[in-house]
C-alpha cells in the first residue's frame, strides 16, 4: 500500500504541472492590468510601468512561466504582488483556519448525517424517513450565505449567545462550522440512505439476520461497513471542496481562511498569490484522493493496491 | 516608628489628593482598555510609500504621525513639525521640526530621518503610490538638526496640505537599517500608537505609545477587526462585539439610528461620484450632448432612492468640503424636456447606442447608480447599453490613450486624500492627466482651464487661489466633462457611550482621545 501511495504522489507532480500551465494561461487571459490595479488610480504612468517591470509582467509569457517553474523547483511560490510578502507565508497563516473549519464541519456533518441516513434507510416511508429526507432537501437548497446571516441575526444580535464573526475561542467556530455542515449533512444523509438501502437488500444481510444476530450488529458490522465506500467517496470529495475555500462562510463570519484570500487575490489580479494558492489546492486535493483510496483498502479487504 | 507606620500619612494625603482631583470640576478620566473597530478591508503594508487605501492611511497616521494635521476647514496644526515657511519666490518650503520627538526604538527624530523619508519618496526606482503629490520637490536640504528645506522645481501651493499625509512621515533610521524593505511589517514611527500585531485578514492591533511626545492617548489598545461583509459588521456592533463599525450600509442606517445605544456620524467625504463623458470621442464630444445628459438625470431622486439619502447631490465640480469649492451659479436640475431639446440641437443620433460602463463593488451601490442613470437616459429616448465589469477590468481600460479607448460614458469616483481641491481639479480636468499619463478618463483638455489651474498652484494667497479655482470650476461645470452625480458620506456607527471620536472627510477615524462613559 505504501508503494501505491508513493506512486500516486509521484504521478501528482504531472497533475500539478498541468494545473500550473492551465492556470498560467487562464490568469493572463483575464481582462485587467494587475499593474494598473495595484498601483492605484492616482499613480503616475511611470509608477505603473515600474510596477509592471517589478512584477515581470513586461516579459513574454514563456519567460514568466520559466521563472515561475524555476522558483517552484526551489519550493518558492513567489511574493504577493499586493503585499510583497512571500505567498507561502499567507498560505501558512490562512490554510490552518480553513482546515479547522473544514474538519469541524465535516465531523459534525458525519455525526448527524450518517446516523440520519441509516435511520432513514432502516425505516423507509415512515415519518423518520420523511423527516430526514425533507430536512436533507432543505439543507441542500438553503443558500449558505443566507443561513449564515440568519444565524448571525438570531444568535448574535437577538440572543447575544455567540459572536457574529472573527476568530478567537471555540465560540467563534460554532456558527461558521454549523452553517457549512448544514449542506454537508444533507448530502451525506442522502448518500448514506441510498447506499444503505442497496446494501440492506443484499443476501448476506438476510443471512446475518437469519443467523440471529442483533439488529445493531447487522446494521453496523455488516450493512454499514459495506455501504461506507460510496459514503467515504462523497465525504472525501466534499472535504476537498471545503478546503478550496468556503468563501461565502468565510466572508459572512469574517473567518480569515484561504477562500477569502483566493477571491481577494483574483479581484486584485495578484497573479503570484492566485498561482500559489491554487497549486496548494491542487496538491491538497490529490492528497485527499489518495487518502480516500487508501481508506477503501482499510474498509474492504478485497481491495488491494499491490 | 516602623516603615509601615511612616507610610500611613503619605498614603492618606495621596488618597485625599486623588479624591479632590476626582471630585473637582476637572473629570477624572479613566483610560479605555480596549477599543474594537470593524473595518471592511485589510491594509497591504505599513510602509507609507506603498499604502493606497483609506484604511492604510488611517493606520499609518496613528503609527507614524504626520508633520501636520489638517482640520475640516483645511487648517494645518503642528504635529511632527511645529511650522513651515515658504520663500517669497515659492521655491523653498522650510519645515521646522519638533524637538524631543522619539521613535518607538528611542532614536530621536531629526532632520536626517525626515530627509531620508523624502528622498525615498522621490526615488524614481521605488514604487510610490502618491508620488504625484510631491513631484514638485527637486531635492531636500538639511539646514540644521531640526530644520529641513524642500527645494522645489516650481512654486506649488498644494504641497503644503500634502505634508499632512503619512506618505512623507519619517521612519527611525535605525529601523530602516535593520529591516530594509521589511519595514512594511515593522513600522517604527513616532505616532501615538505602535503596531503590536497584524494577523492578515483577521485583525490589526495597535497599542498606546506611552512615550508619545504629545498628549497621552486615552486608549490603551485598538483592535481593528477585518470584516468584509457589511451585515456582519453591523451585527458585531449591535451585539456589542465591536465598539465602532466603519461604513455600515446606507440601507440600514435608519434602523441603527433608532437604537439609543448607538450613534451615527456621517460627515461629507471628499469622494465625488460621476460619469466620465468622453469630451473628444463618440457622441459625447459634443458639449450640448453632455449638458443634455446632465439635465436628463434626477440626482436628488437618485440619492434618495438608490443611496437612501446618504449622499449629497452635486452642486459644484467637486466635494463641498474641499478648499477651492464653490456652488455653481446655475444647476443641472432634472429637466428631461430640456435634455431632449439639447440633444435635438446637437443632432444626436438616437439610433446609435450610448455605451456605458461601470465597475461593480468599487463605489457605494455603483452598479445600481449606473442602472438608474441608464433608465433616465432611456426615458428620453437614448439607447443606453450598460456593461458591468469587475474593478481590475475597469481599471485596465482607464489609462488607454484616446485612439484606443472605448470609454464613452463610464462611472467613476474620485476622493482626494487631502482637503485641497487641486487634487480633483488638476487631477481630473487638465490636459496633463489625459490617459495614458493620468486617469482623467473624460479626456478634458481646455487651455484656458489649464492656465487657471496652473496659476492656482503657484498662488500663495488663499483668497486669490480660491478665485482661480472657482473660475476654472465654472469652465468645467459649463463644459460638463462629467455627469455630476453626488458626494458620498463617510459613515461610522458606534456605541453612544463613546465620546470624543474624531472623523475626517478623507475617511479617517481618530479614536486617540476618546472616553467611554
Amino acid at each position: 500500500m505504501l508503494n501505491y501511495a508513493i506512486k500516486r504522489l509521484l504521478a501528482s507532480v504531472f497533475v500539478l504541472l498541468g494545473i500550473s500551465i492551465l492556470l498560467f494561461v487562464m490568469l493572463r487571459s483575464l481582462p485587467g492590468d494587475p499593474a494598473a490595479v495595484l498601483a492605484g488610480e492616482m499613480a503616475t504612468e511611470e509608477d505603473i510601468v515600474l510596477l509592471r517591470q517589478e512584477l515581470g509582467l513586461d516579459q513574454p509569457i514563456y519567460v514568466q512561466y520559466g521563472r515561475f517553474l524555476n522558483r517552484l523547483a526551489h519550493f518558492d511560490l513567489g511574493r504577493s504582488a499586493r503585499t510583497q510578502d512571500p505567498v507561502i507565508d499567507d498560505i501558512k497563516t490562512r490554510l490552518p483556519n480553513t482546515l479547522v473549519l473544514a474538519v469541524t464541519a465535516t465531523f459534525l456533518a458525519c455525526l448527524v448525517g450518517i446516523p440520519a441516513g441509516v435511520a432513514s434507510a432502516l425505516k423507509p416511508h415512515t415519518w423518520i424517513d420523511y423527516l430526514a429526507t425533507s430536512s436533507a432537501l432543505f439543507g441542500i437548497s438553503m443558500p449558505v450565505f443566507w443561513l449564515g446571516l440568519m444565524m448571525v441575526v438570531v444568535f448574535s444580535v437577538m440572543l447575544k449567545w455567540l459572536p457574529a464573526g472573527g476568530t478567537g475561542g471555540i465560540e467563534h467556530l460554532i456558527m461558521p462550522s454549523l452553517s457549512l455542515a448544514a449542506f454537508l449533512v444533507a448530502f451525506i444523509a442522502r448518500m448514506t440512505r441510498a447506499s444503505m438501502l442497496e446494501v440492506l437488500g443484499q443476501d448476506y444481510v438476510t443471512t446475518a439476520r437469519s443467523k440471529g444476530l442483533t439488529e445493531q450488529a447487522v446494521v453496523v458490522r455488516h450493512a454499514l461497513k459495506n455501504g461506507l465506500i460510496p459514503i467515504i467517496t462523497v465525504i472525501g470529495l466534499q472535504f476537498g471542496r471545503l478546503l478550496s475555500g468556503a468563501v461565502l462562510t468565510e466572508t459572512v463570519f469574517a473567518w480569515p481562511g484561504i477562500g477569502r484570500l483566493i477571491v481577494d487575490s483574483i479581484l486584485a489580479r495578484d497573479y503570484p498569490m492566485v498561482q500559489g494558492v491554487i497549486l496548494t489546492f491542487g496538491l491538497l486535493f490529490v492528497l485527499v484522493n489518495i487518502i480516500v483510496d487508501l481508506l477503501y483498502a482499510v474498509i474492504d479487504p478485497r481491495i488491494r493496491y499491490d | 516608628m516602623n516603615g509601615k507606620m511612616k507610610s500611613w500619612p503619605v498614603a492618606t494625603v495621596a488618597l485625599a489628593l486623588m479624591m479632590v482631583f476626582c471630585l473637582a470640576p476637572l473629570e477624572c478620566v479613566a483610560d479605555v482598555e480596549e477599543l474594537n473597530i470593524a473595518i471592511g478591508v485589510d491594509t497591504e503594508s505599513f510602509n507609507p510609500n506603498e499604502i493606497r487605501n483609506a484604511v492604510s492611511h488611517n493606520l499609518c497616521e496613528l503609527i507614524m504621525d504626520t508633520y501636520f494635521y489638517q482640520d475640516v476647514q483645511g487648517g494645518l496644526h503642528p504635529r511632527l513639525a511645529t511650522g513651515y515657511d515658504v520663500s517669497p519666490d515659492g521655491l523653498t518650503v522650510t519645515l521646522h521640526l519638533r524637538q524631543g520627538v522619539k521613535f518607538f526604538d528611542g532614536t530621536e527624530m531629526k532632520a536626517d530621518s525626515c530627509k531620508d523619508a523624502f528622498d525615498r519618496l522621490l526615488d524614481p526606482k521605488r514604487r510610490v503610490s502618491l508620488r504625484f503629490a510631491y513631484t514638485s520637490i527637486k531635492e531636500t536640504e538639511i539646514i540644521d538638526d531640526y530644520t529641513l528645506a524642500l527645494k522645489l522645481h516650481y512654486p506649488f501651493t498644494p504641497l503644503i496640505p500634502a505634508l499632512a499625509l503619512c506618505s512623507v512621515s519619517p521612519f527611525s533610521p535605525a529601523a530602516m537599517a535593520k529591516y530594509g524593505q521589511e519595514i512594511r511589517r515593522n513600522p517604527i514611527g513616532a505616532g501615538p500608537f505602535k503596531l503590536a500585531e497584524w494577523v492578515k485578514g483577521d485583525r490589526i492591533v495597535l497599542v498606546r505609545n506611552d512615550n508619545y511626545y504629545g498628549e497621552k492617548p486615552t486608549v490603551k489598545k485598538i483592535v481593528w477587526r477585518i470584516v468584509p461583509e457589511v451585515a456582519t459588521r453591523e451585527a458585531m456592533l449591535q451585539s456589542g462585539q465591536v465598539d465602532i463599525c466603519i461604513k455600515p450600509s446606507p440601507a440600514n442606517l435608519d434602523a441603527l439610528a433608532k437604537d439609543p445605544a448607538l450613534k451615527i456620524d456621517k460627515p461629507l467625504s471628499t469622494r465625488s461620484i460621476f460619469l466620465n463623458l468622453n469630451t473628444q470621442k463618440f457622441q459625447t464630444q459634443n458639449k450640448l450632448v453632455r449638458q443634455a445628459l446632465n439635465y436628463a438625470v434626477d440626482k436628488k431622486a437618485l440619492v434618495k432612492g438608490v443611496l437612501f439619502g446618504q449622499a449629497e447631490p452635486s452642486e459644484g465640480v467637486m466635494s463641498p468640503i474641499l478648499i477651492g469649492y464653490a456652488k455653481m451659479d446655475f444647476q443641472y436640475d432634472y429637466n428631461p424636456e430640456k435634455a431632449k431639446k439639447l440633444l435635438k440641437e446637437a443632432n444626436f443620433d438616437f439610433s446609435k447606442p450610448l455605451q456605458m460602463l461601470t465597475p461593480q463593488g468599487r463605489y457605494l451601490f455603483d452598479k445600481q447608480v449606473a442602472e438608474a442613470v441608464q433608465a433616465y437616459f432611456q426615458a428620453i429616448g437614448i439607447k443606453a447599453e450598460l456593461r458591468v465589469v469587475d474593478w481590475p477590468t475597469y481599471a485596465a481600460g482607464m489609462r488607454k490613450p484616446l485612439d484606443q479607448t472605448d470609454r464613452e460614458v463610464s462611472l467613476g469616483g474620485w476622493g482626494p486624500v487631502i482637503l485641497d481641491g487641486d487634487m480633483t481639479l488638476y487631477g481630473q480636468f487638465t490636459c496633463a492627466v489625459n490617459p495614458p499619463k493620468g486617469s482623467g478618463t473624460s479626456f478634458y483638455c481646455n487651455a484656458e482651464c489649464d492656465k487657471l489651474l496652473e496659476a492656482s498652484r503657484r498662488e500663495q494667497d488663499p483668497a486669490k487661489r480660491k478665485e482661480l479655482m472657482v473660475a476654472a470650476s465654472k469652465l468645467i461645470w459649463d463644459d460638463c466633462p462629467w455627469l455630476f452625480l453626488h458626494t458620498e458620506r463617510f459613515v461610522i456607527a458606534y456605541k453612544s457611550k463613546i465620546k470624543g471620536i474624531v472623523t475626517a472627510p478623507t475617511e479617517r477615524l481618530y479614536p486617540t482621545y476618546i472616553t467611554m462613559d
